[in-house]
């Protein structure tokens, strides 16, 4: 049943289904949790994924300060004790489906991310009842099918609301809030608990002394608006309690990218842009998978270092076919790379999606693009019967014995999931 | 703790009441490794192959990972979970 909310006074008024319309569900520790369900060993014991870096860790070991980001080598330093694995991203990416299938099954429109969706539950009480009673079971369902993964949800009038009751509750908890509680429990937090501020805008708002949500109710909308332009207005509403954002389920992602750190950093030209090859392979197959053609090709990389650059490139035509994404993505590295540094990590990104079937075709190469629509026709064939393994491109033939593969493909050091 | 990835194939005895796969018993080499608790199962596919991973911990308390591949009905050793 829900949890209390220490924020505020009890006895609370018990909600009805139209004062909280929207769920927001997070997995908890996600990649740890997934490893502690695998093994039992591991519960109650502090968990580190990652490589390098820790990607997740367990509630055991946040305790020692430890979170995502951190160095492995420190964390080793910090908690001696932890057990750090490696990671598996499609066992990962299959129990993020699992999950989001069961939590489908109360709300038509489900947006969801890596390790957290929204929910729309407007209009459902009649299917399902009390939301309360629904969620509770919702969290046991998913603890049941995935062998003790735990998640959190939040209820609330709209999103922002949602997630961050949801977050008092953290972890293995349910929480709700109604609008007519918003004021109270928004009142002294910090003001970048307010969706939209991130480091910057908060960084601004403390040079200004505004620490709260109560500090930034005092700014009126004119100031907002002359000090952060179109975000002004929108950080007014949201301090008190007022979120416009819709949920529903995106038929078009913003980005698909694929990247990864290399096992070791390199600067061979032949790996770099063989593992490049790869990544936007795979990117591209994702991209026609949807019906759906790339206007913006980007690349990002990180040298050895820890220096990051990206660009991006939008060309006249539009494009999904890996040729033509390879070879932007082969200018932007020549673009990029500039200094006579290794590259640890890189990646390909593309964004600013247009239907396949409406998108211009070049005018002047007509027959080249047919042929090379037909060759990725025929091999997303293949590859969707037989897994995308069971061909390797000739330009990335150079990852051939120096990575592992299993029956997804190459086996990435830190591969990133669809975002 | 540390993970061993592998890709074997390997015998498995496994029961199918009530129209779900549990792996029961399986043959590494020589040696028999009965299962004792099935600590997590999912699904996933490989184009259009379905695949179903089961996560089983074994006497010794070592944790298996077993793969049945609907499609071809092969059961593979994905990986093993050591204690050290």
């Amino acid at each position: 049943m829900a949890e209390p909310l220490a924020t505020i006074a009890t006895p609370r008024v018990q909600p009805t289904a139209a004062d909280l319309p929207v769920l927001h569900l997070d997995i908890d520790a996600f990649f740890a949790s997934v490893e502690q369900a695998r093994d039992p060993r591991l519960r109650g014991r502090p968990v580190l994924v990652g490589n390098g870096v820790i990607a997740s860790c367990s509630y055991e070991a946040r305790r020692f300060g430890l979170k995502a980001g951190t160095p492995l080598s420190e964390a080793r330093r910090i908690c001696p004790d932890a057990v750090i694995l490696d990671g598996h991203a499609p066992t990962y990416r299959a129990f993020g489906e699992r999950i989001f299938a069961l939590a489908a099954q109360l709300t038509p429109h489900l947006d969801t991310y890596l390790d957290e969706a929204y929910g729309d539950l407007a209009g459902t009480e009649r299917l399902h009842g009390d939301p309360l009673a629904r969620c509770a079971a919702l969290r046991a369902a998913i603890a049941e099918a995935t062998g003790g993964v735990t998640v959190t949800i939040g209820l609330g009038p709209n999103r922002m609301l949602a997630k961050l009751v949801g977050k008092t509750a953290k972890p293995d908890g349910l929480a709700w809030i109604t609008a007519a509680e918003a004021d109270g429990f928004l009142a002294g937090r910090p003001a970048s608990d307010i969706a939209g501020v991130g480091p910057a805008i908060a960084q601004r708002l403390a040079g200004m002394n505004v620490h709260t949500v109560t500090d930034l109710r005092r700014l009126d909308v004119a100031t907002l608006a002359g000090l952060f332009g179109a975000v002004g207005p929108m950080l007014y509403e949201r301090a008190r309690g007022r979120d416009t954002r819709a949920v529903c389920t995106r038929e078009v992602p913003q980005t698909i990218s694929r990247e990864t750190a290399f096992h070791r950093a390199s600067a061979d030209p032949a790996e770099i842009e063989g593992m490049l090859h790869y990544l936007a392979e795979r990117a591209c197959r994702a991209t026609r998978a949807l019906g759906l053609t790339a206007r913006t090709i980007g690349l990002r990389l990180r040298y050895a270092d820890g220096v990051s650059e990206e660009g991006r490139h939008t060309p006249a035509v539009p494009s999904a076919l890996d040729p033509d994404v390879h070879a932007v993505v082969r200018a932007l590295l020549s673009k990029l790379w500039t200094r006579r540094v290794q590259l640890s990590h890189v990646g390909v990104v593309l964004s600013n999606f247009a239907a396949l079937d409406g998108a211009p075709l070049d005018l002047f190469d007509g027959a080249g693009q047919d042929r090379a629509h037909r060759l990725v026709e025929g091999l997303d064939a293949v590859r969707d019967r037989y897994g995308h393994a069971v061909v390797v491109s000739g330009r990335s033939l150079s990852l051939l014995g120096t990575l592992p593969q299993d029956r997804y493909g190459f086996v990435l050091r830190t591969p990133s999931l669809t975002k | 703790m540390r993970v061993e990835r592998l890709d074997e194939p390997v015998r498995v005895r496994a029961d199918f009441a009530g129209g779900r796969a549990t792996p029961v018993v399986f043959q590494r080499g020589t040696q028999s490794q009965r299962i004792t608790r099935v600590n997590s199962r999912w699904e996933d596919r490989v184009g259009r192959q379905p695949l179903y991973y089961f996560a089983c911990s074994v006497e010794s308390g070592d944790v298996y990972e077993l793969c049945l591949n609907a499609h071809e009905l092969t059961w593979r050793l994905t990986s093993v979970m050591l204690d050290g």
